[in-house]
């Protein structure tokens, strides 16, 4: 392992300071650690040290070493390898470790490096029992939020067709992630995409291809309810028993109209935008509840049911 | 492909040096509480960098790292002087660590400020493109405050395929959250065994004034439903627009016929498949399952009751 450390310190410094692309050749014959070795053990070695420099987030690029691009060379561009730094205290930086200790992501918490390369962090508490896991793979996520940051398209099957969609916005909500944007070829609507039903997630090869509209918020995009998600406008209204209404009282979003009844139980207004997924919600409730408006939609329960009407 | 150790210490190399060259002066002390490093491993570290340098690899091209006394000197690599970019999935993984945290609703003052500045530099021109929202129901924190505090907790809970509410004593452990629901695992005295109970389906909570001492190592929470022996099994034909059902319940694929999807579909309680069954309509065929079949028939004639004594919406009396 220290051998490898050294000879890669001495990569990077070279990049680094050589302003300039340098070929894999004089890399060999100028940079100590590679000079004893085979060409086979040389041609291993590097694609090695370049695969490990890209896994620590150093980007390693190959351009052309003069106008005639007869040649072409490796460069590390000092701006793209350094964090622009965000400028966090102390304090920010424990508040940050404490949150990456609670908080999982497809099942692992977040290593220490993150925080090292912020500075690393003096953490004299230990994490507050949260323990959420966020869920998802961790690699797909990565990819998608690279892409985010980035505006670079983000390509994948869904639902067995392959798309290409310009990621405006990732979402955590009610234990999924979501991307959000339109597909663009061809061109769509804003769509939200399940990430654990994308297949071979990975993202285009050019930054800065597509801009967001202006007053875009993710947020916004994927409803609280998920039968607020959908193509249809309509204004439920449901009788919950008493010995649920707790039950159905938590589940309904902001913008529901909640009305107690005598009896203990609750009435409630709410917008519905699926009424499929709706109905099998308050399916759910057994003979606990009750749709009372409107007659479409009752119907449509009542259908669901084998009863005419 | 080398191992994940090397990448980890030449991460830490790289994330000390900055450091260490922005603040000169700062002792071994400083710089190991910092960076989790033990003397010793910083010891190596400075040792390795100090035979590291630029080509020639000469006195005047090494980079120099040392400890005197009892500071950490690092000097001529200016080209290490600012720390390594984060790759994104460790950028997504702080940020939506901290968002996770905030949305919560517990976190510090400093969270938010830091979760603000992280933003500002790796989502700059878009703020509100990432969001994680893990918002706690009611109940979370009483529990968790349980938890720590060894309380033994008098509860009534919903119980999911069933719908029955039972009224028990437990002995909370943990609190955490998974897909989008809250858990607290617990010993239930009323059930005499461990216990997972989704936050969002316990009505009621409160102290019963006893305590219980601190479980030493409180067993990893599972909550990932496993089929076994007891459990109601069902062959159910889902058509077209309701193959969602496999993506969703812990189903056994037993024929794909491309327009159709034949699933064994296991639960503890015919009720899940009854409900199931019911929401699916036309698009949903049973095969195969006595019990279901006959939760089903009960269900829907026990809704149906309800949708005919009430024919003449008598609460539309607005």
């Amino acid at each position: 392992m220290q051998k490898v450390i050294e000879r890669i310190l001495n990569l990077l410094a070279f990049l680094l300071t050589a302003q300039r692309p340098v070929t894999a050749d004089e890399i060999r014959m100028t940079v100590a650690g590679y000079d004893q070795a085979s060409d086979e053990a040389w041609r291993r070695m590097f694609e090695r040290d370049k695969d490990l420099l890209r896994r620590l987030g150093i980007p390693l690029e190959l351009r052309p070493t003069d106008a005639w691009e007869v040649e072409h060379g490796y460069v590390v561009e000092q701006q793209d390898y350094a964090l622009p730094d965000p400028g966090l205290s102390d304090e920010e930086r424990a508040a940050l470790w404490l949150a990456a200790q609670v908080v999982r992501i497809g099942g692992r918490a977040s290593g220490p490096d993150a925080l090292f390369k912020l500075g690393g962090a003096l953490v004299t508490a230990s994490g507050e029992p949260l323990a959420a896991d966020l869920g998802a793979d961790g690699e797909a996520l990565g990819v998608a939020f690279g892409a985010v940051a980035d505006r670079r398209y983000l390509e994948f099957r869904y639902r067995d067709r392959p798309r290409v969609v310009a990621p405006y916005g990732l979402v955590h909500r009610r234990g999924h992630w979501y991307v959000v944007g339109p597909e663009v070829r061809p061109e769509s609507d804003i769509k939200v995409f399940r990430l654990d039903r994308a297949v071979g997630v990975t993202a285009g090869e050019h930054p800065g291809v597509f801009e967001r509209p202006a007053g875009f918020r993710a947020s916004d995009t994927i409803p609280e309810a998920p039968w607020q998600a959908g193509g249809e406008d309509l204004e439920a209204r449901v009788v919950f028993d008493p010995e649920i209404a707790w039950w159905a009282r938590r589940q309904l979003g902001a913008g529901s109209v909640i009305t107690d009844r005598p009896d203990g139980g609750i009435e409630v207004v709410t917008p519905v935008a699926s009424p499929e997924t709706f109905i099998g919600w308050v399916l759910g409730f057994d003979d606990a509840a009750e749709i009372v408006g409107p007659p479409e939609l009752r119907r449509r329960l009542l259908a669901l049911l084998g009863e005419a009407t | 492909m080398t191992s994940p150790k090397t990448a980890h210490r030449l991460t830490r190399i790289l994330s000390m040096l900055p450091w260490v060259i922005a603040n000169p002066g700062a002792t071994v002390h400083e710089v190991c509480d910092r960076f989790g490093y033990s003397p010793r491993e910083l010891a190596a570290d400075l040792d390795l960098v100090f035979v590291c340098g630029l080509p020639g690899y000469g006195p005047g091209d090494l980079m120099v790292a040392y400890i005197d006394e009892d500071e950490v000197v690092v000097e001529m690599a200016d080209y290490f002087s600012a720390p390594l970019r984060l790759s994104p999935p460790e950028a997504l993984s702080l940020l939506a660590s901290g968002m996770a945290l905030l949305s919560s609703g517990q976190a510090p003052e400093a969270l938010q400020r830091a979760v603000d500045k992280l933003q500002a530099v790796l989502l700059p021109d878009a703020r509100d493109a990432l969001v994680v929202d893990l918002s706690e129901p009611e109940l979370v924190a009483e529990l968790r405050r349980a938890a720590a505090e060894g309380q033994v907790m008098h509860i009534s809970h919903m119980a999911m395929a069933s719908g029955a509410v039972t009224e028990r004593d437990i002995e909370p452990w943990s609190v955490f959250s998974t897909m989008g629901n809250w858990y607290v695992t617990a010993f239930c005295r009323s059930a005499q065994g461990e216990r997972v109970f989704r936050v969002d389906r316990i009505r009621a909570a409160a102290p019963t004034g006893e305590t219980f001492p601190a479980a030493e190592q409180a067993p990893p929470p599972v909550v990932h439903y496993s089929p076994s022996e007891d459990d109601v099994r069902a062959v159910i034909r889902l058509e077209g627009p309701a193959r969602w059902v496999a993506d969703y319940y812990p189903v056994e694929v037993l024929e794909d016929a491309g327009d159709s999807l034949t699933v064994r579909f296991s639960a503890a309680d015919p009720a899940v498949a009854a409900r199931l069954l019911l929401r699916l309509g036309t698009a949903a065929q049973l095969l195969e399952g006595e019990e279901v079949a006959t939760a089903h028939r009960r269900l829907r004639d026990r809704i149906l009751a309800r949708y005919r004594s009430s024919q003449a919406p008598a609460a539309q009396g607005d």
